[in-house]
């Protein structure tokens, strides 16, 4: 008998791997895969106070009529959506409550899984919408824009078509939802006390570099003490490592007018000179310890480093200058930080694409698109979104509330001044596979990594990440017409 | 009514509540999850599923990542179950001693299996960083030289030492055992001259087999299942990969399933998980016959 029960045990345990491995993992800081580059969210800290003004003008013609009370979920998270801000919101519009669902990539993967997603959903412009549209999951907002009085059409950025896709062309077509704000994500942050010790000059910010004069100059910024380092020159991101990543690929990639779909989305081919270029580059920055590492195995996140006075650059857009506004230690010296414009390829084109551009559509499902809309209305062009400007956490998606930015400060004019140059070169989008979506991220990880220990060459992961992508691609299509 | 029929009907009136939980929440979605495998379901596709047999199955096979992540799995698992297994019970030996503070002690090495996965990896992190960490430190002040712990190299090692770490866990269940072996064999024993070393290799062991059988079992199945660890010794969030030689085959599966949304592909990798835990555990079972030793007979 008692071995039975132990037999029962075990069964039961073993269970647990079946039902649903995401049960017991909420550790995680969960962000999606794709759009990691930008967390222009990390610190949204919005006032709140008297919102809901203009947005009570909408038109919620379909939900006047019912006036029964409905409930517009949505994972917008409670950083960029206060409680105050709901609560004059519900107060404006007594029929609609809002709710705030906290869901990790995976609980959301779930929730589109079984239909149960919330009505106003959360998503990376960049990396998600086109993958979230050959899905069907998005609801055409084109004539809801349209008529709009709270979102006016010719207000608009052109970086806010980055939530149109016709299918083909991210762009174009209809539109699906808002960002709720943007920045150059690939653009530079310095930090010129560093420079100094280095005995560097700050590049020009009129001009924006090419990559290998970044990493050049990042070779410079790189300051050793026997074998331990004293000061880096690059970190990547604020929460990384200093090593390549496929959404700073795309932009290199975007830069030297490359790109490795076929035109149709149906295939990939990373076997095209800029790519070896752009993880050739990277390599030898990892190989030559201009930021933490795997292979220096530093643990310190690029972020810390900066504000640590111990990396000269980070790779960043204008939301990292409300990081640095708001760093105790930095925000005593901010004339020593600036901005530098988005790095080109060599002989590339100018440009400086968002990496993010954090919004949300409307879910096709939605029980309540109305209702839905009205939010919608209300959070990407009320007083929410005059809130985001104010604080410099993001740049507004509208012509007219540019001037809500931050502008007094040295700092402030220097970022302000890089930033109009770079407007000139925003409207053009990172090529993303729509079949790829995410999965981008971990296949370039997988074979860029060994390249780093010497363990595989770049033929051998060029030819290894083709491969994946594509099975990954046909597979995800022959879902998608399978379903048509 | 029969006295026997009576028994049967109020045993199964009593585990009914835990059954009905299970057929519900455990058993459903797991055969749920089994049809899925054979069809397309990519996540956004559930009323337009297409029946494709064996296929994820047959794919599982030619994959290099499942099979490569599998080999992984299996030698993370050769090492962590009998070592966790065997401090386990050293440390509960240890602990079963009557020395002055002994329930501190208890607590300090049970301390590890209740701190979350995710508060250990970071703690080891910056254990094993090269930049300041605790164990690159140790190594220089003794002269060796220093180890990128996180690297290539070492990933699986420092894998195994943060896993073994929280091995305490094992002791609650020896201890358990321990007190149950009854103490006049100790002092017949005594008696006859047994040292203390001879008490402990052929009294306690052979006693304590139905325990550490018990705990071999449940390391496999949970050693197959390691996922976290590995995605956030290398990785600040879920959908990280692992660095390679930590790429296990959960960690594949999950990759599968929230990063490239192939549901159908990846509840075929967790059903071959699922047999192969079975069949782990079947030799387990059909070995034990020749170590395990049981004082009752058994049905």
């Amino acid at each position: 008998m008692r071995k039975w029960s132990i037999m029962l045990t075990m069964v039961t345990a073993a269970a647990v791997v079946l039902s649903g491995c995401g049960s017991n993992d909420n550790g995680g800081s969960g962000n999606n895969g794709g759009n990691a580059a930008t967390t222009n969210d990390s610190g949204g800290n919005n006032t709140g106070g008297n919102a809901g003004g203009n947005a009570a003008a909408g038109n919620d013609a379909g939900s006047a009529n019912s006036g029964e009370v409905v409930t517009i979920r949505t994972n917008i998270t409670d950083g960029e959506l206060s409680k105050d801000q709901i609560a004059e919101f519900e107060k404006a519009h007594p029929n609609i409550k809002v709710e705030i669902e906290t869901v990790d990539a995976t609980k959301l993967a779930a929730e589109l899984a079984t239909g149960d997603a919330p009505d106003v959903i959360r998503l990376s412009g960049v990396f998600d919408l086109p993958n979230y549209v050959i899905k069907g999951i998005a609801l055409d907002l084109t004539d809801r824009m349209n008529t709009s009085t709270v979102i006016k059409q010719d207000d608009l950025l052109p970086i806010s078509n980055v939530y149109r896709f016709d299918g083909k062309t991210v762009g174009a077509g209809p539109i699906y939802g808002l960002p709720k704000d943007w920045s150059n994500d690939y653009a530079i942050f310095y930090n010129k006390k560093l420079f100094d010790a280095a005995g560097v000059a700050v590049p020009d910010p009129t001009k924006p570099l090419t990559w290998p004069e970044v990493m050049d100059l990042a070779k410079k910024l790189t300051i050793k003490d026997g074998d331990k380092v004293k000061q880096y020159g690059l970190a990547a991101n604020e929460w990384g490592k200093t090593e390549p990543n496929f959404n700073n690929l795309l932009q290199y990639l975007l830069s030297a007018g490359v790109d490795v779909s076929a035109a149709d989305g149906a295939s990939v081919d990373f076997n095209q000179p800029a790519v070896k270029d752009y993880i050739d580059m990277w390599v030898d920055a990892v190989k030559n310890n201009v930021g933490p590492n795997s292979v220096n195995n530093d643990q310190t996140s690029g972020g810390d480093l900066f504000f640590k006075d111990q990396v000269a650059m980070i790779i960043d857009g204008y939301w990292y200058s409300g990081a640095i506004r708001n760093n105790e230690g930095a925000k005593t010296h901010l004339a020593d930080y600036g901005m530098l414009p988005t790095p080109t390829a060599p002989n590339g084109t100018r440009v400086a694409p968002t990496g993010g551009a954090t919004g949300a559509i409307i879910n096709k499902a939605s029980k309540h698109p109305d209702e839905a809309w009205t939010f919608f209305e209300w959070f990407f062009g009320g007083k929410p979104a005059d809130d985001r400007a104010s604080t410099g956490w993001g740049l507004p998606i509208f012509k007219s509330k540019m001037d809500l930015l931050p502008k007094d400060t040295d700092f402030d004019k220097q970022v302000n001044a890089v930033l109009q140059d770079e407007l000139n070169y925003t409207s053009e989008y990172l090529k993303v596979n729509p079949y790829l979506a995410g999965g981008g991220w971990s296949i370039f990880d997988k074979y860029v990594q060994p390249l780093y220990f010497g363990k595989s060459n770049l033929d051998e992961a060029i030819s290894g990440m083709t491969k994946d992508a594509n099975v990954a691609i046909q597979e995800a299509k022959d879902a998608v017409e399978a379903s048509q | 009514m029969k006295e026997k029929t009576k028994r049967t009907i109020a045993f199964y009136s009593m585990i009914s509540p835990w059954f009905v939980v299970f057929i519900i929440f455990g058993l459903y979605p797991m055969l749920y999850g089994l049809y899925l495998s054979f069809t397309n379901y990519y996540g956004f596709n559930i009323k337009h599923l297409k029946w494709m047999g064996l296929q994820n199955y047959h794919k599982a096979f030619t994959d290099s990542d499942a099979m490569y992540s599998l080999g992984r799995t299996l030698y993370v698992t050769a090492f962590n179950v009998p070592l966790s297994v065997a401090i386990g019970l050293g440390l509960a030996l240890l602990l079963n001693r009557q020395v002055r503070g002994v329930s501190v002690y208890r607590t300090i090495f049970y301390l590890p299996s209740i701190v979350p996965a995710l508060a250990s990896v970071i703690m080891w992190k910056v254990i094993f960083s090269s930049n300041n960490g605790i164990l690159n430190g140790i190594l220089s002040t003794v002269g060796l030289p220093e180890v990128n712990w996180l690297g290539y190299d070492y990933a699986t090692t420092s894998l195994l030492i943060m896993l073994l770490w929280g091995a305490g866990g094992g002791v609650l269940i020896n201890l358990a055992g321990l007190k149950g072996i009854p103490r006049d064999l100790y002092e017949a024993a005594s008696i006859d001259g047994a040292t203390p070393i001879k008490r402990t290799i052929y009294l306690t062991l052979p006693l304590m087999t139905p325990v550490i059988f018990f705990n071999v079992i449940m390391g496999i199945i949970g050693s197959l299942q390691i996922y976290m660890q590995p995605i956030l010794l290398n990785g600040t969030e879920l959908l990280a990969r692992p660095i390679q030689p930590n790429y296990l085959y959960f960690v594949h599966a999950f990759q599968q399933i929230f990063a490239f949304q192939r549901f159908a592909y990846g509840m075929a990798l967790l059903w071959i998980l699922f047999l192969a835990i079975l069949a782990l555990s079947v030799v387990v079972f059909t070995t034990s016959k020749y170590w395990v030793h049981y004082e009752t007979d058994q049905e």
